[in-house]
């Protein structure tokens, strides 16, 4: 049941792959504004380059994770999908997956433009996918859950960042520092700490959102 | 910052005392404002409930 | 409802008298001046809006286990007077840290964590006025509040870990033994007022409960009330 959820969702994904590379363009103009909101300082550019970098990435994630619902409101699939006799909380990680390989496609499409911009590149670049991989999950996972409520709901593009955004401070912050010292050096190896936070902080909510979506979209 | 002596500072105490104060007091009035507006609702509408 | 305007009444007297005792009769401290005695609003106020916040996840836990409406009403209450108490902590908290730190905000894990989650909780809050279905607003601020909850104490540690890396400033939560006594007093009168708060809303959201499910469908639109 999974993977047909997911191979749903990756195919939606793949024909609509327009509106990803939209996103990416929206992303990269982001971090480029960050830019002149900071002003030509070199230094401080780069010191604060892997803040730009998740910032960046998680307003974009507000743009796709309400989309990844849009398919379901029109026609209103999302009761037909209930009619099926299947388990919801497959259609949810099957959602929270296929949300999460995006997010990390446009993660990793927006370093390359933190490189160029802030001067802040880095060589280890497994380690850097893994924070992003883990970054990126920390936010799938509730934000799949809030854009299927969301979706349903006035206001939807509000109210999905007024509701996201307090809960991965979190991921948010944990994310930003582990980069952070990726890019500008980890002499006491403290990112470990942090990825290790990003991963408890993954553990919990996928189980938590997974546990509960059957709720939110029952009826 | 270490810890040396904060001079004066009634002000802020006075602020911090008389904001707590009338955010209590307007919540609290707000409230039984809403709760007779419910009530007199409540009773016109008939036996219901 | 006479309980709860004795509860309230209760609470008003409390404070009345702790606020006296802390204004007037503890002596100033040694370091932080007369600006310590903020702590005896702050302090109380602190401890009952991590009361509120885990009665908000109780009754979010109810609901979703028993379907029993009344848990929403109580649950809206939890919400409306623990997103006030975070409001006005965060605004005590400002007002102690200016003449003590020299700034509005120092980033106290323990205030940021409080921050956070008044965003949270305004979410929630803002959540339910969007949605009319009472039924389902009531299982999905059940499900936000549930997260919102659990996160709490991931946040507190992530930022007291992110600041423990630049501050080492002293939090204002240790509290000399003399001084405890308008402390406690404190502690009680805010615990009153807010189960009488508590109390006056959950009637209130009840009230309007039975409005709604009492209203007829007019072509299959319901006129929803605002929480």
């Amino acid at each position: 049941m999974l993977t047909a959820a997911l191979r749903k969702e990756l195919l939606l994904q793949w024909r609509t792959r327009s509106q990803l590379m939209a996103v990416f363009v929206f992303g990269a103009t982001t971090l480029l504004l960050f830019s002149f909101g900071i002003g030509p300082n070199a230094e401080m550019l780069r010191t604060f380059s892997s803040g730009f970098l998740w910032l960046g990435l998680l307003l974009s994630s507000t743009l796709t994770l309400s989309e990844s619902f849009h398919a379901e409101m029109e026609n209103r699939a999302l009761e037909g999908l209930l009619l099926l006799p299947s388990d919801p909380r497959a259609l949810y990680y099957g959602k929270a997956i296929a949300n999460w390989l995006q997010l990390t496609l446009l993660g990793c499409a927006l370093v390359p433009v933190m490189v160029v911009l802030y001067d802040a590149g880095t060589t280890e670049l497994l380690k850097l996918l893994a924070i992003i991989l883990l970054g990126t999950a920390g936010l799938s996972a509730p934000g799949t859950l809030y854009a299927a409520m969301t979706a349903q709901v006035r206001a939807k593009q509000t109210l999905l960042p007024l509701l996201l955004f307090p809960l991965i401070v979190p991921a948010l912050l944990a994310s930003v520092k582990a980069t952070s010292l990726t890019i500008l050096g980890d002499p006491m190896h403290q990112s470990r700490s942090w990825i290790a936070l990003l991963a408890a902080f993954d553990l919990i909510y996928w189980s938590l959102c997974g546990l509960l979506y059957g709720r939110v979209v029952e009826e | 910052m270490t810890g040396g002596v904060v001079v004066g500072g009634w002000g802020f105490v006075i602020a911090a005392y008389s904001l707590t104060a009338i955010v209590f007091l307007t919540y609290g009035m707000t409230l039984i404002t809403k709760l007779r507006d419910e009530q007199s609702r409540a009773e016109p509408e008939g036996k219901q409930k | 409802m006479k309980k709860a305007y004795v509860f309230i009444a209760l609470g008003v007297a409390l404070l009345l008298v702790g606020s006296y005792i802390g204004l007037f009769v503890a002596p100033a401290e040694e370091y932080m001046g007369q600006v310590q005695r903020i702590m005896y609003v702050h302090v109380p106020t602190a401890w009952n809006w991590m009361l509120a916040v885990l009665f908000a996840f109780g009754c979010a836990i109810a609901f979703l286990f028993t379907a029993n409406t009344k848990w929403d009403a109580r649950l809206e209450a939890g919400l409306e007077v623990a997103t006030l108490f975070a409001f006005l902590l965060c605004c005590q908290g400002s007002i102690w840290a200016k003449p003590t730190w020299g700034v509005w905000w120092d980033w106290d894990p323990r205030l940021t964590s409080v921050a956070v989650l008044l965003f949270a909780f305004l979410g929630i809050l803002a959540l339910r006025g969007f949605v009319d279905d009472p039924q389902r607003r009531a299982v999905w601020s059940a499900v936000a509040t549930i997260i919102a909850s659990v996160d709490l104490p991931i946040v507190y540690y992530s930022v007291k870990w992110w600041n423990s890396l630049h501050q080492q400033q002293s939090t204002p939560q240790t509290v000399a033994s003399q001084f405890h006594l308008p402390l406690r007093i404190n502690a009680f009168g805010v615990l009153f007022l807010m189960i009488g708060f508590i109390m006056l809303r959950t009637r209130i959201a009840n009230y309007r409960l039975a409005r709604e499910m009492a209203m007829p469908p007019i072509g299959g639109e319901q006129a929803g009330e605002l929480a």
